[in-house]
């Protein structure tokens, strides 16, 4: 059986990208019809969250379970395999940094990787209005590090106890620290309690004072703002015949799979994230673009981005007590924003944060001579492990990405409808393989540098290779040549196509992405008005 | 008909271990730990013996009791949290409760030979000592998560010291781990009274 579905928008994907571009179009004042297809189903509702996270807790279980389609092995670093109501924003641990302006224009500055064809300012106040949507409690730094036009909608998670005694500690190295921005709440706000420090944010807030993105659909669907259709799996975006218009999406109902769904709009907006969003348009190849759709360039797929991570643990002769709160952090942008003259005229920027840890100073089963301790032996020896503490901390660098950090289709794996799933492949640019020893041996400095500053020492240090915060794949420019999207999101091929969020970004900056990302789409939702 | 666990796993030794076969197992395990016989016994007497004695007797019940409680809630195959950086799903792996539960029975067992008397009546000493024997030769190079421990003595350590309740004796301070405070709380320490 063929059903349709006549809309204005169709949004396709409903992690945090499309829940900013709903929640933009829905309150723009102009009456419009938004359907909204999602391949995952619905998360539980927060009256379950307790539960699910004593489970979690207790056993390692998934609390958002079912939170995937089944036969989704893909091969590559795929960040996660949430596929549900709300994406991966489910998961997220609520960290919202801003890029810094330098991140915009990296071949201008420093001479390496690409400029983004829109500047921080561009973003700055779509960054406001991502932070107000999100509820972002946040406490401004230096203004020369920190620029914001307006402040944070939410005065700052406070300092713990163990973050105050750090926070001296990094002093003492001539590094300036602030609580990390987070779309927690510090205050009530969006209808949604204070946060109360349980500190299982990621993988989940049991009483909703860290934003997700279903929060937005349901106060959307209550209103009668949008329609969201679940389990809903988009195959195929159909272009009108003999034009470059996109006519309709062709999907499965996951509980009808004989059956076709077309939904017929005047819009589409592709919110995949950076894997789902580029794998649709691949799979899309027909008559006119064989290639795929908005893939002229050649470029859908290409240019993953991301940021690598150096990561160490400094044993400080300071009295901690882990556990208070070690998902929040301390921050700085202070090696974000350098020049070449800063770092001997090569390209190295990277974040730093720093976090109360219990790393290594875990109770224990065996003593440093092997014997087996039990009852009393093992809290003595605990005890004596914890009379110093221990700090985490942490750089992102920048990547910059190569044409081949890409996103294929995989022919060799294909999902129950038989589309091929994606393949992932990640990849340095030259420059960046290259820069990569300096980069990593600097920050290992730095680290150096601070258990000095504390009379400490550093226990541990090491590299993941895993590209995080990973995004592109159809990225923004003002050439049709080597982008695959305009400068607000609008694909160079097709007029009434969009890709938002995490795909069109042109770098992965130095810092956790997904506020960008926010920003991003509702750039591009402002100039779909 | 009711059967006993330790009649039905005699069974089962030469049945092939079918699903239904090793849930059957973890159910009659669950429901003698809930019963006052000898293995609830026995997992109390390992309890004085492997975790503090600054909890005291009350203090050790409520960890037993809250060992006892994560074994009756497990379950199998139940879908884990999320890899990052991989598409691969996990999934939990098979009840250790009926391995564990036969643990029980052979330290029971060895204390009933070699002293005459049942694991719970041993003065501790003697206890540690039969304790120590059965971990003879086990690899305890790290504390395991609850459910890999291969023995059940591992187990009760590995699940009392990942507690809370465990931080906030190690560091005689109520840093209270996973529980909700207000906000401007978590600015200060609270000295506990033994500390």
């Amino acid at each position: 059986m063929r059903s349709v579905i006549e809309t204005d928008v169709c949004i396709i994907g409903s992690g945090i990208s499309a829940a900013m571009v709903a929640e933009r179009l829905a309150h723009s004042g102009t009456a419009r019809d938004i359907v909204v297809l999602e391949a995952g189903d619905d998360v539980p509702p927060l009256a379950n969250r307790y539960a699910l996270r004593e489970r979690a807790l207790a056993y390692g279980e998934n609390p958002w379970p079912n939170d995937h389609l089944d036969g989704y092995d893909v091969d590559g670093p795929l960040q996660s395999r949430s596929m549900c109501v709300g994406g991966l924003a489910m998961h997220w641990g609520g960290v919202t940094p801003r890029f810094s302006p330098e991140d915009f224009h990296v071949r201008s500055l420093f001479g390496v990787g690409h400029d983004w064809p829109i500047s921080y300012d561009d973003l700055e106040p779509h960054y406001q209005e991502a932070e107000e949507i999100l509820g972002v409690a946040g406490e401004q730094g230096p203004g020369a590090m920190d620029p914001r036009a307006k402040p944070f909608p939410m005065p700052p998670l406070p300092l713990t106890y163990n973050l105050g005694l750090l926070k001296q500690w990094v002093e003492k190295a001539g590094i300036a620290m602030w609580s990390q921005p987070s779309a927690k709440n510090s205050v009530p706000y969006g209808g949604r309690a204070p946060c109360c420090r349980n500190d299982t944010c990621s993988p989940i807030c049991p009483i909703g004072a860290k934003y997700s993105p279903d929060f937005t659909w349901n106060a959307l669907r209550q209103a009668r703002k949008v329609r969201l259709e679940t389990r809903t799996l988009v195959r195929q975006l159909v272009l009108e015949r003999g034009r470059s218009r996109v006519s309709h999406a062709l999907a499965v109902a996951r509980d009808r799979p004989r059956d076709t769904l077309e939904i017929h709009a005047k819009q589409f907006v592709v919110a995949g994230g950076y894997v789902w969003s580029a794998h649709l348009l691949l799979l899309s190849a027909q008559p006119g673009a064989p290639n795929g759709l908005a893939n002229r360039s050649g470029l859908v797929g290409k240019y993953l981005t991301g940021h690598r991570n150096v990561q160490a643990i400094i044993a400080l002769p300071i009295r901690l007590y882990p556990g208070i709160n070690e998902q929040h952090s301390l921050v700085t942008k202070q090696f974000m924003r350098v020049t070449p003259a800063d770092t001997g005229g090569r390209y190295v920027r990277h974040d730093l944060r720093v976090w109360e840890s219990a790393a290594g100073r875990g109770a224990r089963l065996t003593s440093d001579t092997g014997a087996l301790l039990l009852g009393d032996a093992i809290l003595r020896d605990w005890r004596e492990r914890t009379k110093t503490g221990v700090a985490r901390v942490r750089a992102y660098y920048d990547v910059i990405p190569d044409r081949a950090s890409e996103l294929t289709l995989d022919a060799s794996r294909r999902n129950a409808w038989g589309d091929p799933l994606p393949k992932l492949s990640f990849r340095d640019d030259p420059a960046s393989a290259e820069l990569r020893p300096f980069t990593e041996e600097r920050i290992r400095g730095l680290f150096s540098t601070m258990a000095r500053a504390g009379a400490g020492t550093v226990v541990r240090t090491n590299v993941d290779e895993f590209q995080d915060h990973p995004a592109g794949g159809c990225r923004m420019g003002d050439d049709p040549a080597t982008s695959v999207v305009d400068r607000y999101g609008r694909t160079h091929d097709h007029e009434n196509l969009w890709v938002v969020g995490a795909p069109t970004s042109v770098s992965g900056g130095c810092a956790n992405a997904t506020l960008t990302f926010c920003a991003l789409a509702l750039r591009s939702a402002a100039r779909m008005l | 008909m009711s059967i006993s666990r330790r009649a039905f796993l005699a069974w089962a030794a030469g049945a092939v271990p079918v699903a239904a076969v090793v849930r059957r197992a973890h159910a009659l395990s669950v429901a003698e730990l809930s019963a006052e016989g000898a293995p609830s016994q026995t997992l109390l007497a390992l309890g004085d013996v492997v975790l503090p004695s600054e909890l005291g007797a009350e203090g050790t019940s409520r960890a037993v009791d809250a060992f006892r409680r994560w074994m009756v809630g497990y379950r199998e195959h139940a879908e884990l949290t999320h890899g990052y950086g991989t598409s691969r799903i996990r999934y939990s792996g098979p009840t250790p409760v009926t391995r564990w539960m036969s643990q029980l029975d052979a330290l029971d067992a060895a204390a009933r030979q070699r002293y005459g008397t049942p694991f719970a009546s041993l003065d501790v000493a003697r206890r540690e000592q039969l304790v120590r024997a059965a971990l003879a030769g086990a690899r305890m190079d790290r504390m395991p998560a609850v459910g890999e421990a291969d023995h059940v003595a591992v187990a009760l350590v590995a699940h009392f010291f990942a507690s809370p309740v465990a931080t906030d004796l190690c560091y005689g301070v109520a840093i209270g781990r996973e529980s909700c405070r207000p906000l401007a709380a978590s600015g200060e320490l609270v000295l506990l009274k033994h500390s």
